[in-house]
């Protein structure tokens, strides 16, 4: 009697956050029988692949525990890159009135790079100069603003939201491959990639092993002869990266940019990952756990926006769903020692 | 040796900035020629309607005045300091679009007492505060015409085309996109649409009504999610703004409207270069014109006008003053047939 009692309340400790979810899919669904079709699960996908990735970006620095708020910024400038270079020619008002039809995978690298140049420097800052993470990246994270903002705002543009980007660009964020009924948003594919590519850094190189040794405990990397700092520029680089080409997908998908695009979302992309069971402290997490963090969050916003709930009540939701989350999730680990 | 060098290398990249900092600056002090100082204080640079006020300033100073135009990051302390600035630089008159038209009172008491007459535009303070001094002045719009405008583009539409009506009931199904809540302007446009449309007599039946915080990418979300819950029972999207009103539209593009005959009225406000195309595109029904050049025109002739000691009046501003204080400056809407207007 008790030893059950006792595997209860084990498994509620360890599979919260999933009970929450599956309380709260019962609970949508009842309310809305519809919710349960494969448009809801293909909308829910096409919704979160971009933040899948910001989310394995923002892992990448949480593991070696550090924190990343330059994230959301350097979507908004690798959104505003992209698009700015790949307007339909007859478009009344192009960023750049003489710039021909490039390749589309010209501004993408020049977008992803932006992206992986914010993260070396990131990386330099604090592997050279020994700023803290949180404060090197609220430093580049207004910067970036600053970056994107002015080149925004550079005659003939001077701040007008960014449109007219061409098909073969647009394709990337709103394609499918169409499987029976089922049609398979190419972000979703993309998404996929990557996080196998990550899965992939995570557990079968060194740099992934470095990483969560240096999350695990800085010192004892160091003295087992790990080069804590170039580790950590390749970390805080490929974060870069990702959110780079995160920014691309996200103007991609909407067919425009502006440079409050992105704002915020390295708050989302945090959540997602402790929620997912990735340690603020370092050295735990897993790909798998950040792809159901993600999906939470996103199920959460799909189906609550499905049934109607007011936006200041979904504020209150997420709030405490994170909250509870970690507090459950700090007590398995308790439990362990 | 090391420990010195990283403060010096920090310093001289600061150093370099601040230099190219002020180097920019010069970009915003315009119109040279005139004999009057006007300081204007833009609650935030990057807002997309307050640019084009902020050229539209800028150009129409040009013979009239020299105008510094300065950012208040969307914080009204950083406003009130940049306002003392421009008091102890002695200018003539300011121009000051509040952060918070609340706050509005203690720039007016802070001018009052030095004798520098103030114009406030875009956000208007409160009736008290306008009336503290004769020499205080409001350019604007009215911020509900926005909204009742978005409504009558869509009677207009639902007169003209029966078939918007999909399901016979005599009723305006739609959907409602907000930009942030407790936004004047997201408030007034949300009310003031639907009752336009309930005044000319069409009953309305809302299906959904959620925040998109002005933001293209969440009403592109919401949108997908509303069309899923709702399908085609909606008969319309009303957007607070164009940003919104495009999101909803790649949404509605992935549903397979805008092809085949399929199509739903999307309206918006602000007519961006996007919406415009958007037009053109025949994707969007149609958008609510806040007329930056005017109001920035506006705020500048009155402000010049009072530089140089004079009242304003039509004469000299070429705008009418209405209570002898306020500029209203119309808003127009603005379809496929008339979009050279917002150009």
């Amino acid at each position: 009697m008790n030893t059950s009692l006792k595997r209860v309340s084990e498994f509620l400790t360890n599979y919260a956050i999933y009970v929450v979810l599956v309380v709260l899919i019962i609970g949508i669904s009842v309310s809305a029988p519809s919710f349960l079709s494969l448009s809801t699960l293909t909308n829910i996908l096409h919704q979160n692949a971009t933040k899948a990735i910001i989310a394995l970006g923002a892992a990448f620095v949480l593991i070696t525990g550090g924190v990343d708020l330059s994230a959301g910024r350097v979507v908004g400038l690798s959104a505003v890159i992209s698009a700015s270079m790949v307007q339909v020619s007859d478009y009344p008002r192009k960023f750049f009135p003489d710039l021909d039809q490039l390749p589309v995978v010209v501004p993408v690298l020049l977008a992803v790079f932006a992206g992986i140049l914010v993260g070396l420097i990131n990386g330099l800052i604090i592997s050279k100069l020994h700023v803290p993470p949180f404060i090197t990246t609220l430093g580049t994270m207004v910067i970036v603003l600053g970056v994107n903002s002015l080149y925004f705002d550079m005659p003939p543009n001077s701040s007008q939201p960014i449109g007219g980007l061409r098909n073969d660009f647009t394709k990337w964020g709103s394609g499918t491959i169409d499987i029976g009924p089922f049609s398979l948003p190419y972000l979703v594919i993309i998404a996929i990639i990557v996080a196998v590519i990550c899965w992939v850094i995570f557990n079968k190189t060194r740099l992934g092993k470095n990483m969560y040794a240096i999350g695990g405990n800085v010192q004892a990397a160091h003295v087992s002869g790990i080069n804590v700092g170039r580790n950590l520029l390749w970390i805080y680089s490929i974060a870069g990266a990702l959110y780079g080409l995160a920014g691309v997908l996200e103007a991609a998908k909407s067919g425009g940019a502006s440079t409050g695009y992105g704002n915020m979302y390295e708050l989302d992309a945090i959540a997602a990952c402790v929620v997912g069971g990735v340690s603020t402290t370092g050295g735990i997490g897993t790909v798998p756990g950040i792809m159901a963090g993600v999906m939470i969050f996103g199920i959460i916003n799909y189906g609550l926006t499905f049934i109607g709930v007011g936006p200041y009540f979904q504020l209150i939701i997420k709030g405490a769903i994170i909250v509870v989350a970690v507090a459950f999730d700090i007590r398995k680990y308790l439990a362990k020692k | 040796m090391k420990k010195k060098v990283v403060p010096l290398l920090v310093a001289t990249v600061l150093l370099a900035t601040v230099a190219a900092g002020c180097g920019k600056n010069n970009d915003n002090t315009g119109g040279s020629g005139g004999d009057s100082n006007i300081g204007v204080a833009i609650y935030k640079f990057d807002d997309t309607f307050m640019t084009g006020v902020r050229n539209a300033i800028k150009d129409a100073a040009t013979g009239k005045a020299t105008v510094d135009i300065v950012d208040s990051q969307n914080s009204q302390p950083t406003q009130n300091d940049k306002v003392d600035l421009f008091i102890s630089k002695k200018y003539d008159a300011i121009a000051i679009n509040p952060v918070d038209r609340t706050a509005a009172g203690v720039i007016i008491d802070k001018a009052k007492k030095a004798k520098i007459p103030v114009v406030f535009f875009n956000r208007e303070p409160l009736a008290e505060d306008m009336e503290k001094w004769d020499k205080v002045y409001y350019v604007g719009a009215k911020a509900e015409e926005s909204g009742t405008m978005e409504g009558q583009l869509l009677v207009d539409y639902w007169k003209a085309h029966p078939e918007m009506d999909k399901n016979k009931d005599g009723v305006l199904q739609y959907i409602m996109l907000k930009g942030e809540p407790g936004h004047q302007d997201a408030e007034l446009r949300t009310q003031y649409s639907v009752k336009a449309i309930e005044d000319a007599g069409i009953k309305v039946e809302k299906l959904a009504e959620d925040t998109a915080m002005w933001d293209r990418v969440k009403a592109q979300d919401k949108m997908a999610t509303f069309l899923s819950a709702h399908g085609d029972k909606i008969e319309a999207v009303i957007a607070n703004n164009d940003d919104m009103a495009l999101g909803a539209i790649e949404a509605l593009k992935a549903a397979g409207y805008f092809k085949d005959n399929k199509f739903l009225p999307v309206v918006g406000v602000d007519a961006t270069a996007p919406a415009l195309q958007a037009l053109t595109d025949g994707t969007l029904l149609g958008t609510v014109l806040n007329d930056a050049k005017n109001q920035g025109a506006a705020t500048l002739n009155l402000a010049a006008a009072l530089a140089k000691g004079n009242t304003p009046n039509k004469g000299n501003s070429g705008y009418d003053i209405t209570d002898g204080k306020f500029v209203w400056v119309p808003y127009k809407k603005i379809t496929k047939d008339n979009m050279n207007d917002a150009k």
